[in-house]
């Protein structure tokens, strides 16, 4: 009886845990529960939406849901408190549309009577009817790295050919929860042809974008009426009329992704002939267009990538004709301008989203900083990561920024996420702690030292070039702690071999190694200074006489130390 | 009703509802050129004002408007601006190969304002083209007339939007390869071809009652009929048959093309325009009497089988027998000089000046349905000119300016080595696709792509 009761207690506990979430503590075969879903992450510094200062204090938060924000929080007992004495927390980022976490569903095999010409919609890659659930995974492609990449939130696509499909936003949280936050929120669409058959290019899917948004309203116009009048043939609205009638309906836009300037144009010019709601997706060349998507009040997610530089890097300098010059100055105008095409679209004070389709998570925050640099205050770059995409989306209400009541999505970093030498060391999506390796800074790079200088000690072999002729010999550095010493030896003032002096005052700052050294000519005792840059097993530098002037040096690094 | 009218003006075609916004119009005076007006004779000594895009006065020692800038062309000559009427300029994809009929797609969907060929088209005098979809269907797509209005990067801004609508037509080796020897679909000969079109034509007539039935019962108390099926497709071949489209049918036989005019005749087409029609000197007089004539190569043939038999005095011949006759490029090469192209026509078949120049400006206006407001220098038309060093018609002739409505796009003195409108970030030098050999056998999945990278980069596309 006793024992029946005390299982029907822990049955009971479990349940309790299971539901509430807040007494994880008992068997876990997984060991994977957690001890705790309350945390406090104090002493942060918080930036707690896009332009707000960034203040000291702690944020607290219990499943997911953030419990307040500030500096003087009552901590309750169960909270783990995670010290953020140096680290910067910002609103987890939201991803405006991307692939994330999706596997694309295999081409359906074409049947033996196959025509190219008159494909099935679902062959042709139209497949409004489907939905983002059978190809996303929480555990799939890139959602880690996304993730790491400070993303919580993203809305994620389909995949496929003109019309993939409807997406969902979703939470980048726990593997073993539901993460979906909203279901069939828009209707991918793009300018893709079917390879092959119809439609094959832009024009064609413009025309078949036409077809299908008319026979679909047509197709409703003729269920209406077979539901209000006797006698009417029965209605035979297909896959496609059936996944686009929201379309129509305008209760679910189409997020269109276009990546250049007549791209925009094409997408907003069928909205307006055909009357959907829009949103425009991975916009890479649009500095022609910022007017036309102004004046549309059409939202936009940019793509979240800088256009590569490899043009510009391999312009040479020297030896190209004044064509080819003027032809040079013309691409690195175009991409100069490229670079600050986010800042027009602040500049015309459009709230702007990013896209991360087609896009390295690994960059991302790169390409963010390159727009900061080119002009992109720092608070429309949190804006297009936080809040806007959270504001297209609809779910501003739940997302975006650091405020009691929303969800617990943080990115916690070393620094300001705007400098190149932040790193992201934890993620908080749905309240579930992701943590990062940081990596030290310069760390095992070739002929560095901890302290991020170069090595120098072994033995060099050296040459300088005097007005009495060329010299040289051998320099010997040794460490010991953090100290240098070692000899130098050089070609005897007074003549008849090599003579050897110690040298002194060795420093290594960086890449230059630099110390003195005493020669005695004639009696007079001369002080010599080298400072060299080293550069692998090469150094290079001047050799300053007193009085008499500085000398090229050039050395080698023969053998370097085994005391390494 | 209002939901049945807007689906209407979708069927309409309008093309894509660009905002329209108003596009430059200029204000000069041309002083003392010798002036081709091409349907009132040569003006030695004359003048011609333009006011707000307009030619507003022809003739000697005009007052000059203050305000107005005035281009001293002493010496030079001065004709209306050149008119291509098959071009492949400025569109970012030629053909939607993929079915035997097209009707649906819109070039104007398409058009590229940025694509340098049209600056070239401006620096040979050429003001306005007609941006054509390919020949890789029986029916192809919904063409655009485009003014060279160099230097907007809005697609709405060069598109001629008072010119009618036109479309696309091909006959003979082009859709029998794409689709019956490439898709295994009709047409394979030319009779498929003529059935793809008598077919075409039948279905949208069924098609267009079809509608009128609905639209018919739709209003009327316990209505049951239900909507047809929207086909933008069908709908366009009604159009045709409403004659509110010209037709510009690509074809090299004359068989093929004595076939097409009994089909427009059965179908009651009459506005018809044959594309290259290398055979239309043996069947002059037909074309004459039936159509509104025929647009050729000056000297092009033997790039395939059809088109072997052909002669240079094609245009002379098709001259002489009434049929309205005009020289196009189909060629961003072409494009350039169809001056020399027209000139031709001198050389082979005797044209008299005004008749060779027609063949550049008027004749193919009249095939654009756009004659009353271009295609000559008269008052009251759209002032697109070009000035020209040397007569147009000589081997050493140069233009030196270029107008579309009056607003000087092309001036060889400020023409400088890079006229690019977009350069591209990424690329050091935008890449060029060169064509292979024409092979599309077991390349029914390319073929759409070769067709495409054909209209798009190559100059050879007829």
């Amino acid at each position: 009886m006793k024992k029946q009761f005390l299982k029907a207690g822990m049955v009971g506990l479990l349940m309790t845990g299971f539901l509430s979430q807040t007494a994880w503590s008992q068997s876990d075969p997984t060991g994977k529960r957690r001890v705790t879903d309350t945390y406090a992450i104090t002493n942060a510094t918080i930036f707690a939406a896009p332009g707000q200062q960034g203040t000291k204090g702690t944020v607290l938060y219990r499943e997911g849901v953030i419990l307040g924000v500030g500096a003087n929080l009552q901590l309750p007992k169960e909270a783990q408190v995670i010290l953020g004495d140096s680290l910067f927390i910002y609103p987890g980022f939201i991803d405006g549309a991307g692939l994330t976490g999706i596997t694309k569903p295999k081409d359906p095999e074409k049947p033996k009577d196959f025509v190219s010409s008159n494909p099935s919609d679902e062959i042709a890659g139209i497949t409004p009817w489907r939905t983002i659930s059978d190809q996303f995974s929480i555990t799939g492609n890139q959602v880690d790295d996304w993730r790491k990449a400070g993303f919580t939130i993203s809305h994620v696509l389909p995949d496929g050919g003109m019309i993939p499909g409807k997406a969902s936003v979703i939470v980048l949280g726990h593997a073993g929860k539901v993460n979906v936050l909203l279901e069939n929120t828009a209707m991918a669409a793009n300018f893709k042809g079917s390879r092959g058959m119809y439609p094959a290019t832009i024009v064609g899917v413009m025309a078949k974008f036409r077809d299908i948004y008319q026979n679909t309203t047509l197709a409703l116009d003729h269920s209406k009426l077979y539901a209000s009048t006797a006698g009417v043939k029965r209605p035979e609205m297909t896959p496609t009329q059936t996944g686009m009638a929201a379309v129509v309906q305008k209760q679910m836009p189409v997020i269109f992704t276009a990546a250049t300037d007549l791209e925009v144009r094409r997408a907003i010019a069928l909205q307006k002939e055909l009357g959907f709601k829009l949103i425009l997706s991975g916009l890479e060349e649009y500095e022609n267009v910022i007017d036309l998507i102004k004046s549309s009040g059409v939202p936009v997610l940019i793509k979240l990538q800088i256009p590569d530089d490899k043009a510009v890097k391999a312009q040479k300098s020297d030896s190209v004709t004044t064509a080819t010059k003027a032809q040079y100055d013309r691409v690195k105008e175009a991409y100069d301008k490229a670079l600050k095409q986010a800042t027009l679209l602040e500049k015309a004070s459009i709230p702007f989203g990013f896209s991360t389709m087609d896009t390295k998570p690994g960059d991302a925050m790169k390409a963010v900083q390159t727009m900061v640099k080119n002009g992109l205050s720092e608070k429309a770059a949190l804006a297009a990561l936080t809040t806007n995409p959270a504001q297209i989306l609809g779910i501003s209400k739940m997302a975006g920024t650091i405020e009691k009541g929303k969800m617990a999505n943080f990115v916690i970093s070393t620094d300001s996420i705007f400098k190149e030498s932040a790193q992201i060391k934890h993620v908080v999506a749905d309240g579930y702690m992701f943590d990062y390796e940081i990596k030290k800074k310069s760390t095992k790079d070739n002929g560095k030292s901890e302290d991020g200088s170069v090595k120098v000690e072994g033995v060099w072999e050296y040459t300088s070039e005097t007005p009495a002729g060329s010299s040289g010999g051998e320099i010997t550095i040794s460490k010991e702690g953090s100290d240098y010493s070692g000899t130098i030896s050089y070609d005897d003032p007074s003549g008849g071999g090599k003579i050897s002096a110690p040298i002194k005052n060795v420093s290594v700052s960086g890449k230059t190694l630099s110390f003195e050294f005493e020669v005695n000519a004639g009696g007079d005792n001369l002080t010599v200074t080298i400072a060299a840059e080293i550069s692998g097993a090469d150094m290079e530098g001047t050799m300053v006489v007193a009085q008499y002037g500085s000398f090229p040096i050039k050395g080698k690094l023969t053998t370097p130390s085994l005391t390494l | 009703m209002k939901k049945l009218n807007f689906i209407f003006a979708a069927l309409m075609g309008l093309g894509l509802n660009y905002s329209q916004a108003q596009t430059p119009k200029g204000n000069v005076l041309i002083k003392n050129a010798t002036v081709l007006t091409v349907t009132k004779g040569n003006l030695e000594n004359a003048d011609v004002l333009v006011q707000d895009g307009i030619i507003k006065q022809v003739g000697q020692n005009l007052k000059t408007p203050s305000g107005t800038e005035t281009i001293d062309a002493t010496g030079k000559f001065l004709m209306p601006g050149i008119i291509d009427a098959h071009s492949h300029v400025a569109l970012d994809v030629v053909n939607e190969a993929s079915a035997p009929i097209v009707a649906e797609v819109r070039m104007k969907d398409v058009v590229n304002p940025s694509e340098i060929g049209l600056y070239r088209a401006l620096a040979g005098g050429v003001t306005i083209s007609h941006a054509m979809h390919g020949s890789a269907n029986v029916i192809g797509g919904q063409n655009a007339t485009l003014k060279h209005r160099w230097g907007s990067v809005d697609p709405a801004d060069i598109i001629m939007q008072d010119a009618p609508r036109t479309i696309k037509f091909a006959l003979g080796e082009n859709p029998t390869r794409v689709h019956g020897r490439g898709a295994g679909i009709q047409p394979r000969t030319r009779m498929g071809v003529e059935a793809i079109l008598r077919n075409g034509f039948n279905e949208a007539l069924q098609y267009k009652k079809g509608w009128e039935t609905y639209t018919t019962a739709k209003g009327q108390k316990g209505n049951t009929v239900t909507p047809p099926v929207y086909n933008e497709r069908l709908q366009t071949l009604v159009d045709i048959l409403d004659g509110k489209i010209i037709v510009h049918c690509h074809s090299y036989r004359a068989d093929e093309i004595y076939m097409l005019i009994n089909v427009a005749k059965d179908f009651g087409i009459t506005k018809l325009v044959f594309q290259h029609t290398n055979e239309g000197f043996k069947v002059a007089p037909e074309i004459a009497e039936y159509t509104m004539g025929a647009s050729v190569f000056a000297d092009w043939w033997a790039y395939k089988m059809e088109v072997y038999y052909s002669t240079a005095f094609n245009a002379a011949i098709l001259q002489k027998n009434g049929v309205l006759t005009s020289i196009n490029s189909d060629s961003a090469e072409l494009i350039r000089h169809l001056y020399h192209e027209a000139a031709k026509t001198q050389r082979y078949g005797g044209l008299t000046d005004d008749e060779a120049l027609s063949m550049i400006t008027i004749n193919p206006a009249k095939q654009l349905g756009i004659s009353e407001k271009v295609g000559s220098i008269e008052v009251g038309k759209q002032a697109d000119l070009v000035i020209f060093e040397g007569h147009p018609l000589s081997s050493y002739a140069v233009p030196q300016m270029t107008f579309v409505d009056g607003v000087k796009y092309f001036d060889i003195k400020s023409d400088s080595d890079d006229q690019r409108l977009q350069v591209s970030a990424t690329e050091m030098v935008e890449p060029i696709f060169l064509y292979g050999e024409e092979d599309h056998q077991c390349l029914q999945d390319v073929d759409a792509y070769f067709e495409a990278f054909q209209g798009a980069f190559l100059e050879e596309k007829h």
